[in-house]
């Protein structure tokens, strides 16, 4: 044969080559067998699971986490065939874990899935929570959230496409979280059958998407002194190959168990005989023998895992037991996602740290008073939630009845400090508003939309005070598509929306002179100025990376390693959106009592931008002086707010304000004689071109456009290269528009929005 | 010509005999009753018993566009009306300032003011008192539960031995209440209490009108008291001359041991 094991010993980073173990495995429950009815393999199958809860070194908490349509719902589907639990001949097709009528109609997965299943490897039976994650950028927040859960990423790359953008993402996103990835490469068959490759070809092309994705790897934990060597290496066993389609797979270790090495297999794929390619060697075993192998459990995980994602006293009880991964300590539950029954209501699923969960206990949700009470805790098999007795810690499990939590919440049985807030680094870029077409829907409508907020964090709602319409504000334009079809369908509430609108941001340019803002009676005074912030320093802000929810030592070193001066940095009072408060105020009697007016009257003028009331961003202001009367009746809000927010807006203006637009990053995969009108899309969006390379057969053309062009652009790019296309498109944050727009955009904002169509005389240079 | 004259207490007879002689003969009558407001009358009344007719400004029209007043107090006699005395607890001296900005000529008609009526009801003495402050509802002020101003302003007198007027927020108008709201003596009681559970207090309550109260005990136990119809404010006293001891028994019913005399 041509393709040996020995071509496979790629040099891994640190020339590791470790013991391979050999692995025995059989299926505690065969599908194929056939007598035993579906409901009572399942039953097993939860009695199972249920008896391997309580061995955490048994467990493995794993995500599937890849770019869109790179065949993580497909993998997912062999998983749970390999367990028996769906049957092996639908695996593939049924897609199992798109419940949702609209994820099937549109082959895409929307929302994240939880699903348990046992797997027995090196002789023990081990428990797997696995979560199968969306690959579209536009529902990146699932992600996010779901890597929370979880301590292993499998991370699936389409051997034809190679790493992508989304790949990219969803590796920081699970790097951020402590989060140790293992690589797939998926479609491998289309490289045999469809692009004919040969041996050489073939393995140059997967030595080098392994190379893409482990230069990604270093970069992204080159400053994470808790984890050691994180890249992925075929002989190390973190890599394996294979199709999910066809659902066979390969890795080092299977190779030496199955004595099939590619070049068997490239024959039988050849050949068309892929049933008994996946006889002999299932993707299911290579995979979860992966998992079991090379992710960590729980006791391993949480130690490391803990600090990162929770600012509490390390040296508590609380600490020791998340480390300990203590099933009989107090209950710390985090949710990373909150889903709707038709029967049971609300499910909040996430991960249980410490503690069992079980029904009847009373337990805190972080951010409300009072308490919740557990109605009832299950797991996740397939689509549906299988009531247990207790859920222990370790695992990730379903909840019914802490109708306070929303995903991110903190529930315990005991007051603590919440985990950190799970922060996804991409903003709501657009919005559209939602009507009901029936005034009786209103009510209706009013609690779905609470609901919706309270499953996605990523989305806003905010209520148009003059119109009474609402707004849902999301990632993109599929994110609310899906949304407000969901209202429609699920709900049955008949809705009228909008035209989409695109989402700004407003950005003084340069710093300010100091400012004084005058209460309407005129007994207080405020004295401010404000400065633009550095990227850093806003990056740092967005990431949660320093927040005031955080000790202030923290804060402080957080903020000066983003690049703020030292003194700055220890009086910093207020962080609102990417905006700071520093109050350089020293001894000034009765401020304290006032500051909450000021920060209120700074909020409203940061929410409220002076252009075109969009949101402010990346602004440092600087309470310099204050003059207050004696008494709080003329210092109160009537005073104080208007004061402060007219300081604000005037000495925005002076820091030269602009309007800001979001941007998306485009790359487009296309032939090369459709390259013209693929670049031509990006360029008559008052886009820019950045880069254009032949890869395989297909030119990749990479540039960036203003989200508010993109609008459309789907149907756009199909009709201009008659259906050639594939692109993709990433939120790109926020440019400052160019300077022969900004007028013309802001007159147009401000007529939509209904506001005055001249601006204050102040702003005499845009 | 622009004259700020006092209404003084309670009710359209409360007004000094100068006041009212100012006010019949004035050309234009403005008034402010955000903060304060007369309990005995209306605004109707007001203009039927004088014979006049009033044009009420908001906050927003005496701070912000106060244009309209002054312009006509540039060529005619313009009144300008608040509750007790224009210039006390009122504090329009930045109005009289604008005008005189403009070159217009100011006159201040006095009112009682609920300062003296206080002094003049518990017998405690006019040259005892330290500064006075404003109890605001907690949701109108910007931080948690009492104001540390309030008590620091208690706290310094009450070192120096002298008495503090506590004046009762009242809201009049405002944005957060479909109806006046006038903060009640036991409910000023039940804050000062937080921090001052023994301490003594005295109420005055509709100080000016013909059924003035005046009633004394600890805070916690005028928290748990009624005191009828608004307009209320508390005293803390400080230190007591004899004289003002007794006072406070037979006036207010205090308890002569919980007084601090001297
Ligand atoms: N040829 C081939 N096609 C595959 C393979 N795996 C998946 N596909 C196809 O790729 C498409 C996308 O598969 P999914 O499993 O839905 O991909 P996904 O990553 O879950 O997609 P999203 O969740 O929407 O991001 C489907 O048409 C699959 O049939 C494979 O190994 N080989
Ligand atoms: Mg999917």
């Amino acid at each position: 044969m041509l393709f040996t094991h020995a071509k496979w010993i790629f040099t891994a980073a640190d020339g590791d080559t470790r013991r391979i173990l050999p692995a025995t495995k059989h299926y505690p429950f065969d599908p194929a067998s056939g007598n035993e009815g579906y409901m009572g393999r399942r039953k097993k199958i939860v009695q199972e699971c249920e008896r391997l809860m309580d061995e955490p070194e048994n467990i493995r908490n794993i995500a599937i986490a890849a770019h869109v349509d790179h065949g993580k719902t497909t993998l997912s589907d062999n998983l749970l065939a390999g367990a028996g639990m769906i049957s092996d001949e639908t695996a593939g097709e049924q897609l199992a874990m798109d419940t949702e009528e609209d994820e099937q109609e549109r082959g895409i997965t929307i929302d994240a899935a939880n699903v348990s299943m046992t797997h027995e490897y090196d002789d023990t039976n081990h428990l797997i929570n696995l979560i199968d994650t969306p690959g579209h950028v536009d529902f990146g927040g699932d992600v996010t959230r779901a890597m929370r859960a979880v301590d292993g990423a499998l991370v699936v790359v389409d051997a034809v496409e190679g790493a992508m953008p989304q790949t990219e993402t969803v590796l920081r996103q699970a790097l951020r979280e402590g989060v140790k990835p293992t690589l797939f490469i998926n479609k491998v068959d289309r490289l045999i059958s469809e692009l004919q490759e040969g041996p050489e070809e073939m393995q140059q092309r997967l030595v080098s998407v392994i190379g893409d994705v482990n230069e990604l790897i270093r970069g992204m934990t080159e400053d994470m002194d808790d984890v050691d060597d994180w890249t992925v290496s075929v002989e190390d066993g973190t890599v394996g190959f294979g199709s999910a389609l066809y659902k066979w797979g390969v890795s080092m270790p299977s190779m030496q168990r199955t004595g099939m090495d590619f070049g068997d297999i490239m024959e039988l794929e050849r050949n068309d005989e892929r049933q008994e390619l996946h006889d002999r060697t299932p993707l299911s075993d290579v995979v979860l023998d992966m998992v079991c192998e090379h992710f960590p459990n729980p006791v391993d995980a949480q130690p490391r895992r803990v600090p990162r994602i929770w600012r509490g006293d390390d040296e508590s009880e609380l600490a020791e037991g998340m480390r300990l991964v203590d099933e009989s300590g107090e209950v710390v539950f985090m949710v990373t996602d909150i889903g709707m029954d038709p029967h049971a209501g609300e499910i909040a699923s996430g991960r249980v740290f410490s503690g069992s969960l079980e029904k009847g206990q009373e337990l805190y949700v972080s951010g409300t008073a009072g308490k919740n009470r557990v109605q009832s805790v299950g797991i996740y098999m397939g689509g549906e939630r299988e009531e247990v007795e207790r859920v222990p810690a370790g695992n990730i499990a379903a909840v019914t009845g802490l109708r306070d939590a929303i995903a991110g919440s903190t529930v315990s049985s005991v007051e603590m400090t919440p985990f950190e807030s799970i922060e996804h680094i991409s903003e709501p870029v657009i919005t559209k508003s939602v009507e009901a077409q029936n005034m009786d829907d209103l009510p209706k409508l009013i609690e779905t939309l609470r609901q919706v907020s309270k499953e996605d964090p990523t989305i806003q709602i905010t209520i148009n005070e003059d119109t009474g319409e609402h707004l849902i504000s999301g990632q993109g334009e599929l994110h609310l598509e899906v949304i407000t079809q969901r209202i429609e369908k699920n709900q049955g509430i008949p809705v009228i929306t909008g035209e989409p609108i695109v989402v700004y941001r407003e950005q003084p340019q340069q710093a300010s002179p100091e400012v004084e803002g005058i209460s309407p009676n005129r007994h207080n005074r405020f004295y401010i100025s404000i400065e633009p912030m550095t990227n850093d320093l806003v990056d740092t802000i967005k990431l949660g990376e320093a927040s005031m929810d955080m000790p202030e030592q923290e804060r402080r070193e957080a903020l000066q390693d983003a690049g703020m001066e030292k003194d700055a940095s220890q009086n910093v009072e207020h962080i609102h959106g990417t905006n700071i408060l520093i109050d350089d105020t020293k001894g000034i009697q009765h401020l304290n009592e006032t500051m909450e007016l000021v920060i209120e009257g700074f909020e409203d003028a940061l929410d409220n931008g002076p252009l075109a009331n969009e949101p402010v961003q990346g602004t440092l202001i600087r309470l310099h002086d204050a003059r207050l009367h004696e008494d709080t009746i003329h210092r109160g809000p009537a005073q104080v707010i208007p004061a402060t927010r007219n300081a604000l807006h005037n000495a925005l203006i002076h820091g030269k304000i602009k309007l800001l637009e979001p941007m998306q990053d485009a790359r487009i995969d296309v032939p090369n004689d459709h390259m013209g009108a693929a670049s031509g899309e990006i360029q008559g969006r008052r886009g820019r071109v950045d880069d254009m390379y032949q890869e395989g057969d297909l030119m990749v053309v990479e540039g960036i456009a203003p989200v508010g062009e993109m609008i459309g652009f789907a149907s756009d790019i199909r009709s201009a290269t008659e259906g050639r296309a594939s692109w993709n498109t990433e939120n790109a944050g926020f440019e400052v528009m160019s300077d022969s727009l900004q007028r013309e955009k802001i007159m147009e904002i401000r007529e939509r929005k209904g506001m005055k169509l001249e601006l204050p005389e102040a702003i005499d240079y845009l | 010509m622009l004259t700020f004259i006092g209404l003084g207490l309670y009710d359209d007879r409360s007004i000094t005999v100068e006041g009212q002689e100012a006010l019949r003969t004035a050309d234009r009558v403005y008034a402010e009753f955000y903060t304060s407001k007369l309990i005995g009358a209306t605004v109707e009344e007001l203009e039927s018993a004088h014979d006049i007719e009033i044009e009420v400004r908001d906050r927003a029209g005496v701070e912000q566009h106060p244009e309209e007043m002054l312009d006509a107090a540039e060529s005619e006699d313009v009144a300008f009306l608040t509750a007790g005395d224009t210039m006390i607890s009122t504090t329009h001296v930045d109005l009289r300032l604008r005008a005189h900005d403009r070159g217009i000529d100011t006159h201040v008609i006095h009112g009682v003011t609920a300062q003296t009526a206080t002094s003049s009801l518990t017998g405690l003495q006019n040259y005892r008192f330290g500064k006075a402050t404003t109890l605001p509802f907690p949701y109108a002020h910007g931080a948690d539960g009492l104001p540390a101003s309030v008590t620091d302003t208690i706290d310094e007198n009450r070192a120096d031995g002298l008495h503090t007027v506590v004046y009762l927020d009242i809201k009049v108008g405002h944005e957060r209440a479909d109806e006046d709201e006038y903060m009640t003596a036991d409910v000023g009681a039940e804050l000062l209490a937080e921090a001052y559970p023994d301490l003594v207090g005295v109420v005055v309550a509709r100080a000016g009108s013909p059924e003035p109260l005046v009633e004394a005990g600890t805070m916690t136990e005028l928290a748990d008291r009624e005191f009828g119809e608004p307009l209320h404010l508390l005293v803390v006293p400080g230190e007591c001359h004899l004289l003002e001891a007794d006072a406070l028994v037979e006036l207010a019913d205090a308890d002569r041991d919980t007084l601090d005399i001297v």
